[in-house]
């Protein structure tokens, strides 16, 4: 073990958590004033630990129990980056309200810490306590304005499940160490491949539904529309994007890694996860009259999607699996940065009917709006329409082309629920004046819609090859 | 079979002991115990609790923020023994790392002590 | 100046106005735009006039074809933009560009009324360019062109009123009832284009002789090519001529604005029919039975329309019956292979026809736009240029002239050689006997009716004052099928409107009676005129080819050499019909109305225009409407929107709903669906595991 080592690997967790612990101190002993200095300086560890991650060695250390890769580095930059996007939300907007607090950027940075344990765990154990870090921060956060008692109940419930779905991992876990004799994916690899028995799968359908709680995909997926509606509008952007990404890539090496030989049984199990989310999220979505809501729906689908690029099991499908998510990732911070700007009287806007004729009094927010749906859709040739197309092409060179077309006909029903977000705020009359968009978040949302229509085309030639890299690292054909 | 099961026998006759001090403990004081309440024995303990009363009613929150903070700090001290004992009994590079490895716990537990007591978290008004 | 230049502006000038009066016509103002388009009209009336000068009598004696651009080539299908000109297309169009500049100029009073006048005038020169387009075609592609552009030019000027329930209905009439004719017309064009391989007239015609004999096998029956080609072609022709079966939509087109049925319904686009089957008269002399049909169809339809036009009340409805007549009369000429004579009466009908039309039209604006004859009477007083020129129109119609001295009305020589024409060619085809028999009784027939319009409107007692009510009270049993004309709004803003006996008739502006005197003169001298080119003895100089006569083809001149007796019994029938119209409508006047208040089976099936609309609403219409009932609310309700669109949105719905309700908000909820799905994916794993 080289300790120079060690530190240069683990260098990007080790920035959050002595910067989260150095931030909470100087957040306890100067209070709520020095809420602004405290985000800033999180938004400077953030990406410090980005930077860190993109230049950190690659190898195992803590004997294998964390893992630096290609994967691992492509995930944290990403996830670093959409945190601090998180950061910027969160803090303008809150002070709104009235209800920022200098825990906020400190909570954002422990989440962070939690999803970066996350993408290099190596590990059952090492994976639960990033799971546990990641979700303590998330549940903190969605209630952090305590004095909303929606907020208060989404949080509870995403406790409590939490708890649940924590207690579901830990019994697979439990029941593959029991099996394997080790915690160490390797080891637990070797253990499948040389015999496999269904004890270990039960294990394993334990842990996958675990992590499926974690990317809320149906039939774990009961938590994600009322924390959603409830928790505050830039913790449900931050919590709709970054630990999406962590856990389906905790997910991928948890699978690929660990259960390599498995790999028949678990795709079944994925793709049954896979089909359920995309008809859940396809059809509840429908009925939804809340944007948000139907914006976790839309989640819901998104990673029914995802988990169809990761049950092909293949090189191509992780490619497409992250390429898919970080897109997501974008158009979804972008849907939710524009609710975040919007208000009405003070009051947040969520209801559909809220956007009703949005385009004549709000022309630059609706367009971007309709650009984020229609990406969301899979329109060519925006953003969605891309990540899809890396999805359904994996998926069809892996010869699963039955859940590609069941992942097309689910775009149908959900392309009607984000028309109608279009067709209601083109042709419906005005709801009312707003007030004037918050600044920070409207460029957010700009941005991201920006991303969506014109650049994405340029940027695909960089996430592509970056993607690519990345999903050689588990030596995958 | 009956090999790996009799691994468990301590198991079982242990909890069966237990069961059986249990009961015999709560039924002697059923049996030998005086009663004889007055207003100061089912006068409210400290706590803030009636002696005698429905469990689910509601109490200060204060009462349940100190005993979290308590179970942390005790939590951290039973880590301590098996890290105490196993200490002297590793290599040296390796004694080394795990020193540092306990002091670097206990200086984030130390961090989280800063800030419940800044908070005030710790001052009953 | 180069006679492509010319040729060219002749063509252009009518879609020019049309473009310039329908695009800008709101900004160039109503003056502008009436005075552009009828400028336009007039130099293309010129310059047709010129063509047939020159074509006739000076330097373009040889046919020839002017390609100005191709519009579709497809292997064999070879198809220009073209103008053909020849001795029939110059005919035709001094005829169509005569009547249209005629028309435009009237229209300058006769719309004076009404807030749409670049409209309309638009409508009627891109009319008239579409009709130049039919007539100057080289090819079936041109002319199919053509021929749908009158068709549209023609729904959009019945449907002018728009806002009149009846326009609208009567113009989509007129549209349907052409597509049946069009559908014919297409297979036609289809079947030579199979047969020959080309659509081109030129390349066409010679081939045709080669193929005559041709026999197609289909199911147990043998067709003769050529007849089947013909015989589809006059399907076309039947519905664009309102022939028998095909004729309901052209008295309901009498909703338009009077000019227009002068200019389409019947000097020029329903003639169409007509000179389509003479153009193609290479082919139809190879095809008998198809001309056969022809000579049947022309004659039950000059019958038929007759004996409706006798009964019928509306001015219009009247001329317009007249016009079907001699639409059959037209036809039936050309079925017995006279295709000369057919084309005679189309040239002398143009004028005289328009003519009465425009007469009825100013007698409707003296009147206020009243146009039920049992309303007027005693008119002649009030508005006396339009009396005699409706008068000479009459007796062009009726035919009459000096039988010995060889001289008389337009109507005259046409008629009298088609009638020789059919008699004659009933030594070889037995139906040109029928055909003269049915015709002459027709004359008698049109004499009737034509002059009980002119006594009706013009002679007798004034029906107009505020007697009218008894006048006509209990004339209005017959039918309702009567209801559904009379009137053309009249523009709502002016002194006029309010009753019909609160004015007095008044005549008509010049810019109407200048057409009518011009016409007038048509009417007359038409028929002496060119009566020596088009059938005399100078016919085959004049046609130059154009018309094809084949070589046992010889009713034209033996049309020449008749007994006398069938010369006269056109005439006499006409004088006849005179007389008795002159006896119920002038020495006994009112005795028309006893006889139609006393009605009788007879009168009542002619009324009603022998039951055709309310056939056609029975058979067709409500089938129409029943099967497509059955399709509609079974097949694509019931069926495919049920089980398709509307089906699957509802089950979405309702799997929407359903998921909605497990979403109840309680955790123990959550978790329950929590713990089933680990179940389910274990239970399912395992199973895949064994498997």
């Amino acid at each position: 073990m080289m300790p120079s080592n060690l530190l240069q690997i683990a260098a990007p967790e080790l920035i959050l958590a002595i910067g989260a612990l150095a931030l909470l101190v100087l957040g306890a002993f100067r209070g709520n004033r020095s809420t602004l200095l405290v985000s800033i300086l999180a938004g400077l560890v953030l990406i410090g630990a980005a930077a860190a991650a993109a230049v950190a060695p690659l190898g195992p250390i803590f004997r294998g129990g964390f893992v630096s890769d290609e994967v691992s580095r492509f995930s944290k930059v990403a996830i670093y980056l959409m945190s601090s996007v998180a950061l910027l939300l969160g803090e303008r907007w809150l002070n709104r309200l009235r209800a920022g607090q200098f825990e906020y950027p400190v909570l954002i940075l422990l989440a962070a810490l939690g999803m970066g344990m996350m993408v290099s765990a190596g590990d059952l154990i090492s994976l639960y306590i990033g799971v546990e870090l990641q979700s303590l921060a998330l549940y903190v956060l969605t209630a952090f304005r305590r004095d909303d008692g929606k907020a208060s109940e989404a949080a509870l419930k995403y406790f409590v499940l939490g708890a649940l779905s924590s207690g579901i991992l830990l019994y697979g876990a439990s029941l593959i160490y029991g099996f394997a004799g080790s915690t160490r994916f390797v080891d637990i690899a070797h253990a499948v491949h040389t015999t496999a028995a269904p004890v270990v799968l039960i294990g394993l359908v334990f842990l996958a539904c675990g992590l499926a709680f974690k990317v809320s995909a149906a039939p774990f997926h009961m938590w994600t529309p009322d924390v959603y509606e409830g928790a505050p509008t830039p913790v449900v952007a931050f919590i709709a994007a970054a630990p999406k990404l962590a856990a389906m890539v905790l997910f991928a090496r948890a699978l690929l890694e660990g259960f390599p030989d498995a790999i028949d049984q678990w795709r079944q199990v994925i793709m049954t996860i896979a089909l359920i989310s995309m008809a859940v999220g396809a059809l509840a979505g429908l009925v939804q009259k809340n944007l948000k809501r139907l914006l976790a729906y839309s989640s819901i689908l998104n990673i029914g999607y995802a988990l169809m690029a990761l049950s092909t099991g293949t090189q191509l499908g992780l490619q497409a699996m992250l390429v898919f998510m970080v897109l997501y990732m974008i158009d979804s911070t972008g849907a939710f940065a524009t609710l975040a700007a919007l208000s009405r009287d003070g009051k947040p806007m969520e209801t559909v009917g809220d956007f009703a004729g949005l385009s004549q009094e709000r022309p630059t927010l609706a367009i971007v709006l309709t650009v984020l749906s229609l990406s969301l859709l899979g329109l060519p040739p925006l953003s969605g329409f891309w990540g899809k197309f890396y999805v359904f092409k994996a998926a069809l060179a892996a010869g699963q082309w039955q859940i590609a077309v069941f992942g097309l006909v689910a775009s149908v029903p959900a392309a009607f629920y984000y028309l109608r977000i279009i067709k209601t705020m083109w042709f419906d009359a005005p709801a009312g004046r707003t007030d004037t968009p918050a600044p920070d978040a409207q460029a957010v949302a700009v941005a991201a819609g920006l991303w969506s229509l014109p650049l994405v085309l340029v940027g695909l030639a960089f996430l592509d090859p970056l993607a690519a890299l990345a999903a050689r690292a588990f030596g995958l054909s | 079979m009956a090999a790996f099961l009799l691994q468990y026998l301590p198991i079982v006759i242990m909890l069966a002991i237990a069961g059986v001090i249990a009961l015999a403990l709560m039924g002697a004081a059923w049996l030998f115990a005086p009663s004889r309440p007055d207003p100061e024995k089912i006068s409210a303990y400290e706590c803030g609790f009636n002696a005698f009363d429905d469990a689910r009613m509601k109490f200060d929150v204060r009462f349940y923020l100190v005993s979290i903070l308590f179970i942390i700090f005790d939590l951290e001290v039973a880590f301590l023994f098996p890290w105490a004992v196993s200490l002297m009994h590793l290599p040296h590079p390796a004694q080394v790392f795990a020193f540092w490895s306990m002091m670097g716990f206990l200086g984030v537990l130390t961090v989280g002590f800063i800030y419940e007591w800044k908070k005030g978290a710790l001052e009953w008004e | 100046m180069d006679k492509q230049l010319l040729l060219i502006i002749f063509l252009s000038s009518p879609l020019l106005g049309a473009l310039i009066a329908g695009l800008s016509g709101r900004r160039i103002g109503d003056k502008a735009s009436m005075a552009v388009t009828t400028g336009l009209l007039f130099l293309s009336c010129a310059l047709a006039w010129n063509t047939f000068y020159q074509v006739t009598w000076g330097s373009w004696s040889e046919r020839f074809t002017v390609e100005l651009l191709p519009f579709i080539n497809v292997g064999d299908f070879q198809s220009a933009w073209s103008i053909r000109v020849d001795t029939l297309s110059a005919v035709m169009g001094i005829v169509v560009t005569t009547v249209s500049a005629l028309v435009h100029l009237y229209s300058w009073g006769y719309m004076s009324d009404d807030p749409d006048k670049p409209r309309f005038f638009a409508y009627l020169s891109l009319f008239t360019f579409a009709m130049l387009m039919l007539v100057n075609a080289a090819d079936f592609m041109q002319l199919f062109f053509g021929w749908e552009g009158v068709g549209l030019a023609s729904y959009l000027l019945i449907g002018f009123w728009f806002k009149k329930p009846t326009a609208g209905a009567a113009a989509i009439k007129a549209f349907v009832v052409n597509r049946v004719g069009d559908f014919g017309f297409a297979l036609g064009i289809m079947t030579v284009f199979w047969m020959f391989h080309t659509i081109r007239f030129e390349t066409l015609f010679p081939l045709i002789a080669a193929k005559a004999g041709t026999t197609w096998h289909f199911a147990a029956w043998n067709f003769s090519a050529l007849d089947l080609a013909g015989f589809f072609l006059f399907i076309g022709a039947m519905g664009k001529s309102a022939q028998f079966f095909l004729h309901t939509w052209l008295p309901d087109a009498m909703e338009g604005p009077t000019p227009v049925s002068a200019l389409i319904h019947a000097a020029t686009m329903v003639t169409a029919g007509v000179y389509m089957v003479c153009l193609l008269s290479p082919l139809y002399e190879y095809a008998p039975n198809a001309r056969g049909v022809i000579i049947l169809i022309g004659a039950v339809t000059s019958l038929f329309a007759a004996t409706v036009g006798m009964m019928q009340n509306d001015i219009k409805r009247v001329i317009a019956y007249s016009t079907c007549s001699q639409l059959g009369y037209m036809f039936f000429a050309a079925g017995v292979g006279a295709y000369q004579s057919a084309m005679f009466h189309l040239f002398t009908h143009a004028f005289f026809k328009a003519l009465l039309f425009l007469g009825a039209g100013s007698v409707i604006h003296a009147m206020h736009h009243e146009q039920d004859m049992r309303k007027m009477g005693g008119l002649w007083k009030y508005i006396k240029i339009t009396f005699v020129a409706m008068t000479i129109g009459n007796i062009a119609i009726t035919g009459l002239g000096i039988p010995f001295v060889d001289w008389g009305f337009a109507g005259f020589y046409s008629k009298d050689s088609m009638l020789g024409v059919a008699f004659a060619a009933g030594a070889t085809q037995p139906l040109g006997y029928f055909a003269w028999v049915v015709g002459v009784f027709v004359a008698g027939l049109t004499s009737y009716y034509s002059w009980r319009l002119a006594f009706f409107t013009f002679n007798g007692h004034a029906r107009w004052g505020h007697d009218a009510h008894d006048a006509h009270g209990h004339d209005d049993h017959a039918s309702h099928a009567q209801v559904e004309t009379h009137g053309e709004p009249d523009a709502g803003h002016d002194d006029h409107g309010h009753g019909h006996g609160d004015h007095k008739p008044h005549e008509s502006p010049w810019t109407m009676l200048v057409p009518l005197i011009v016409l007038s003169i048509g009417a007359i001298a038409s028929g002496f005129a060119f009566v020596h080119y088009f059938v005399g003895s100078g016919q085959e100089a004049f046609w130059k080819g154009a018309i094809f006569t084949g070589a046992n083809n010889h009713v034209l001149e033996q049309s020449e050499h008749l007994p006398v007796w069938v010369g006269l019994a056109p005439l006499t029938a006409a004088i006849l019909g005179l007389l008795v119209a002159a006896y119920v409508y002038l020495w006994r006047e009112g005795l028309g109305a006893k006889l139609a208040a006393r009605g009788g089976p007879l009168y009542t099936f002619f009324y009603n225009k022998w039951y055709f609309d309310e056939l056609y609403q029975v058979v067709f219409v409500n089938g129409a409407k029943a099967l497509g009932d059955v399709f509609w609310k079974q097949g694509d309700q019931k069926t495919i929107d049920g089980l398709g669109p509307n089906g699957v949105s509802w089950l979405m719905g309702q799997f929407g709903k359903g998921l909605g309700r497990l979403q109840t908000g309680y955790i123990y909820t959550y978790a329950f669906v929590m713990l089933i799905g680990v179940a389910g994916l274990v239970t399912f794993a395992l199973m895949a595991w064994v498997r």
